[in-house]
């Protein structure tokens, strides 16, 4: 009796994980291996890989065009500074009960719904030499910019739209923790004739500079795996090419594969060493 | 007991409105455009209102050339399918390793834990030449089976709301006679379903507005609504006032779930935060 429910215990594990384990292995596991070895291969996609040794390696870290892309990731990390301080501001604001709140927090969650054909175009709009944004700049007496063509504001100016579509996610992640305050902190403070500002600066940040450390790791680990504004929007022109515009344009139109794995290892490797800093924070704020 | 002054209450709404008017200045010129004629798209500011605002002309067009219909039910079909196997799946994860003591248990925990290191865009050279081989590009089933794994995220909203579930009530069942799939089945998995309501928005969400995998995997005919918009968009033959309204009914379905789940948008994201 025993024996049998042992058995069919087992069977019963092993018929709920096989699948999901499968599927791990096939399409995240032996992909990343596989791209390790391929890293260090000359290789078309077909025929035998031949070994190469660093070469891949050495050509993104010396050629000038390989050294720019990861350049052009540097304005994504940048942007997120003013995302993260106003994304923080808009959470302490909204945190609270008042006349409008649903209204405030159904048109601020809106660009984070959106996605990247849907934002491209807006911002193909706005950026445009007639468009919206130059049309403002006319409409207070300001020279407008050929935003888009321009190759020394190309990149900020696109790497600025991260600011609309992601400040909403940082929004609900720093709301999210504002809420996990007890009240009784607040309503102590307010006893001890705190001010509304000292209150933010003595409870507020502190009681979320854990989330905002995630948030600045998560937005370096974003940047290095931006993609989808760059493509859609320029198609990589004008010197807006990320690793991953790289990435596929190497192993989809250019046939070097083993060219394409390489960056991928890159790209792995830097968000390996960013999520991990955030792995070993997080232990510790637990034990704290 | 009132801490909230009258300057902090100001401040507060002139902050939020200009909150507001950040977000909805670059959508304006979107929509007015997608109102307006050719003629009056080349003639008039981006700023300007169109003449018309019943010209549904552009609306029509898009929706018969762009094939959008077609597009929008294969994004059905797919986010459908997909995320009926990755809750079912999630779950069962979930359950075993929450309920089960086995060899493994710790290895197959961080084989799933360690998926958050791996970004997508890092595996897809080898992923393509996977499905490649299965001979699935161009077919919907590629991008549903990429779709159906089982992401970490979503076994922690299941296991925080597994550890609410008393273990007794799988204990007395097995008592009675109960095998573990009816156990699984009958009791756990209706119990689990406020975290499946999450595990639905927050996929829901993200695959609608997936573009990588689809537009890697779907280069033909099979189109989901993101690579329907995209191929719109950058088919420089089509007027820009066309590619507005496309976009703006490429907007629509998201308003529209947005209306009926807001609450549930921001307590999903936020429980998808937390855990």
């Amino acid at each position: 009796m025993r024996r049998t429910n042992k058995k069919s215990r087992t069977i019963f594990i092993f018929t709920f994980l096989a699948l999901p384990v499968i599927h791990l292995l096939v399409f995240s596991y032996i992909p990343i291996l596989s791209n390790v070895y391929l890293s260090f291969t000359k290789y078309s996609g077909v025929g035998i890989p031949e070994f190469i040794g660093l070469r891949n390696y050495e050509r993104l870290l010396t050629d000038p065009q390989y050294i720019s892309m990861f350049k052009n990731c540097l304005w994504y990390m940048i942007v997120a500074i003013p995302q993260l301080i106003f994304a923080f501001f808009l959470a302490v604001f909204i945190n609270g009960k008042f006349r409008g709140l649903n209204f405030f927090k159904g048109v601020l969650i809106i660009p984070y719904l959106l996605n990247g054909v849907i934002i491209s175009t807006i911002f193909i709009i706005f950026f445009n030499n007639s468009g919206t944004f130059n049309s403002l700049l006319k409409l207070i007496g300001l020279e407008g910019q050929q935003w888009l063509q321009n190759l020394r504001l190309v990149n900020p100016a696109i790497a600025s739209i991260s600011i609309w579509r992601y400040y909403g996610f940082n929004f609900v992640m720093f709301l999210g923790g504002l809420q996990t305050i007890p009240s009784e902190l607040f309503e102590a403070a307010a006893m001890d004739g705190c001010k509304k500002l000292q209150e933010i600066r003595y409870i507020s940040i502190p009681s979320i500079t854990h989330i905002l450390f995630i948030n600045i790791l998560l937005s370096i680990s974003g940047s290095i795996q931006v993609f989808e504004i760059p493509y859609i929007m320029m198609n990589g022109s004008n010197g807006t090419v990320t690793p991953v515009i790289q990435i596929q344009q190497s192993a989809f139109s250019d046939n070097r594969v083993g060219f394409a794995a390489a960056l991928s290892i890159m790209v792995f490797v830097i968000v390996v060493i960013v999520v991990s800093i955030q792995r070993v924070f997080d232990k510790r704020g637990e034990l704290t | 007991m009132n801490k909230e002054t009258k300057t902090y209450k100001v401040l507060r709404y002139v902050f939020l409105i200009a909150a507001c008017i950040f977000v909805i200045i670059p959508l304006i010129p979107l929509v007015f455009m997608a109102f307006k004629t050719g003629a009056e798209y080349s003639s008039t500011s981006v700023l300007t209102p169109p003449k018309y605002w019943l010209n549904l002309y552009n609306f029509a067009y898009a929706i018969k050339v762009g094939k959008l219909g077609k597009a929008l039910m294969n994004t059905a079909i797919i986010l459908g399918i997909s995320i009926s196997i990755q809750i079912m799946f999630t779950t069962m994860v979930s359950y075993v390793l929450h309920r089960f003591e086995f060899t493994g248990k710790k290895l197959i925990f961080s084989l799933f834990m360690m998926t958050m290191f791996i970004p997508i865009v890092t595996t897809q050279t080898i992923v393509f030449q996977i499905i490649y081989r299965m001979g699935l590009v161009n077919k919907m089933l590629s991008v549903i089976l990429l779709y159906s794994g089982v992401g970490i995220v979503g076994i922690y909203v299941i296991l925080n709301l597994l550890a609410t579930i008393p273990k007794e009530l799988d204990e007395s069942a097995l008592m009675d006679g109960a095998s573990y799939y009816r156990i699984f089945r009958s009791i756990i998995f209706p119990l689990l379903k406020p975290g499946c309501t999450t595990l639905l928005i927050i996929n829901g969400i993200g695959l609608y507005n997936d573009f990588y995998i689809p537009n890697l995997y779907l280069r033909k005919d099979v189109q989901t609504f993101t690579v329907a918009l995209y191929k719109f968009f950058g088919n420089t033959a089509t007027p820009f006032e066309i590619v507005a309204a496309a976009i703006l009914l490429g907007i629509i379905p998201i308003g529209i779930v947005f209306l009926f789940l807001q609450k549930h948008i921001f307590y999903g994201l936020a429980g998808a935060v937390k855990s």
